[in-house]
């Protein structure tokens, strides 16, 4: 067996669709026995923070595999609309919530990290974050802890 | 011509039409020696307002005028060959329609109003694209860009049958052409439209690959990677066949693996073993703290390393499929 492979997954968008992929890549790598931490930056800390979480947008604009056109995509309501709709196509196929995947990661042993200019810009403090986060850190920390890691940005 | 003019002609008219009457009454009268006494100072009146009226002419310059109009035509004959006459002979039907629509008292209206806008044009702003944009809420600018709009839908339409008409002809060409045999095919200078590219062959249908396992596939039977002491094992190391699983085999697998089997972890064999035999998947982690009821937690704390796989292996179950 290979000793202690890593994967840093930096989550830079708080879509729903946008930070599955990161989730799911991550608990991927806890299940193969790989060591994993993410990252939460910029756009990506809404995955984290408390009042964002249960509330992430879809947005279908600008995007050709939506199947809506870009100018409907754009009315108003629309992403919190998609968004419902695909949280609750996941409950139905009984996929994990956002919460539940961060619940899991921490469980399963992955680490998760706030970035601290990201929390600085959006005046946010790390009280407001899930409990799940491990730390906030900076860019610099990021790097030493992604020291032989393989970089997954997403 | 002035009004003066027109009175003066008018008068002239009268004049004449009253020496008619007289030349009349004179042809009927026997003797015709009294004519001329009859005539001569009718003449006179006549043949001196005409002089008069010439001279008139000559001093407000309409003589010149039409001198000069027949200069005009002489230009034209020198430019315009007999041909080119004829055929606006044709055309001069449609010539003095498009004249008269545009000489409509209401068009030559919005052309003046329109030129008007032209001559002040220095004092227009510059206009950007939002500009643009506001100024369409304007309802007379709406109104003006639908005329432009039927404007260029018509000129569109009159040029596609022009070019249909010269695709015609050319194609009776090619045919004649064709007919003919090579001697007669001129060579084409390059203004012809470059002929459209030949339709590609259509591309090989690729078949479609599998798709991609999603969460919870049913789990398949591996291939036989090796045997050992009897049993088959896959590439991954997991059992071929879950029914040659043994407790004893569970033990040695487990030493394997690096995990020291304890009760707690026997509950979750079992309870992987019992799922499999009864949905025919290979649990994956999340399945696993349903059917088991350990939480996700306990499972890497039981088995730190791949705790899906690694159960699957000690529990002689497939590999489990699913991201989750």
């Amino acid at each position: 067996m290979t000793a202690n492979r890593k994967v840093a997954i930096i989550c830079s968008k708080a879509g729903l669709d946008e930070c599955y992929p990161a989730l799911i890549l991550a608990n991927a790598a806890r299940q193969s026995g790989i060591d994993a931490f993410v990252f939460f930056t910029f756009w990506g800390l809404d995955v984290i923070t408390e009042e964002k979480v249960d509330h992430l947008h879809v947005n279908l604009a600008g995007n050709p595999a939506s199947g809506m056109p870009t100018m409907l995509a754009g009315l108003p309501g629309m992403e919190s609309l998609a968004g419902r709709m695909m949280r609750k196509q996941m409950t139905e196929l009984s996929l994990p919530t956002v919460r539940e995947m961060l619940q899991v990661l921490e469980e399963a042993g992955a680490e998760l990290y706030g970035c601290e200019l990201a929390m600085q810009m959006f005046k946010r403090k790390k009280e407001e974050l899930v409990p799940q986060v491990k730390d906030v850190i900076t860019a610099g920390d990021f790097y030493d802890l992604a020291d032989g890691a393989q970089i997954i940005f997403t | 011509m002035t009004a003066t003019t027109k009175t003066e002609l008018a008068m002239i008219a009268e004049r004449l039409d009253a020496l008619t009457a007289q030349v009349a009454r004179l042809a009927e009268r026997p003797r015709q020696d009294d004519l001329y006494d009859e005539l001569a100072p009718v003449l006179r009146v006549v043949m001196g307002s005409a002089i008069g009226r010439l001279d008139a002419l000559e001093r407000d310059g309409t003589l010149a005028f039409v001198r000069e109009l027949g200069g005009v035509g002489q230009k034209v004959l020198a430019n315009f060959s007999a041909a080119d006459v004829r055929q606006l002979g044709d055309a001069v039907v449609t010539i003095l329609e498009t004249v008269r629509t545009l000489t409509q008292p209401d068009v030559m209206r919005v052309a003046a109003d329109a030129g008007d806008a032209i001559q002040h044009a220095d004092t227009a702003k510059p206009m950007g694209l939002f500009g643009m944009m506001r100024a369409t809420k304007d309802d007379d600018v709406q109104r003006g860009m639908a005329v432009m709009m039927e404007v260029l839908r018509r000129i569109g339409h009159g040029v596609n049958a022009m070019a249909a008409k010269q695709q015609h002809a050319d194609d009776k060409k090619a045919k004649l052409a064709e007919i003919l045999g090579p001697k007669r095919q001129r060579k084409v200078l390059g203004t012809e439209r470059a002929a459209p590219p030949k339709a590609l062959p259509a591309a090989p249908v690729v078949k479609a690959a599998p798709p991609a396992p999603a969460c919870a596939v049913p789990s398949k039977p591996g291939q036989v990677a090796a045997v050992i002491d009897g049993v088959a094992f896959t590439a991954d190391g997991n059992l071929v066949d879950a029914a040659a699983w043994t407790r004893g085999l569970a033990a040695a697998l487990a030493d394997a693996e690096r995990v020291a089997l304890t009760d707690a972890h026997w509950a979750v064999l079992e309870a992987a073993r019992a799922d499999f035999a009864a949905t025919g998947s290979s649990p994956n982690i999340r399945r696993l703290t349903q059917v088991a009821g350990v939480s996700t937690k306990d499972l890497y704390v039981l088995f730190p390393r791949a705790p899906g796989r690694t159960i699957a292996k000690i529990a002689g179950l497939p590999k489990p499929a699913g991201c989750l």
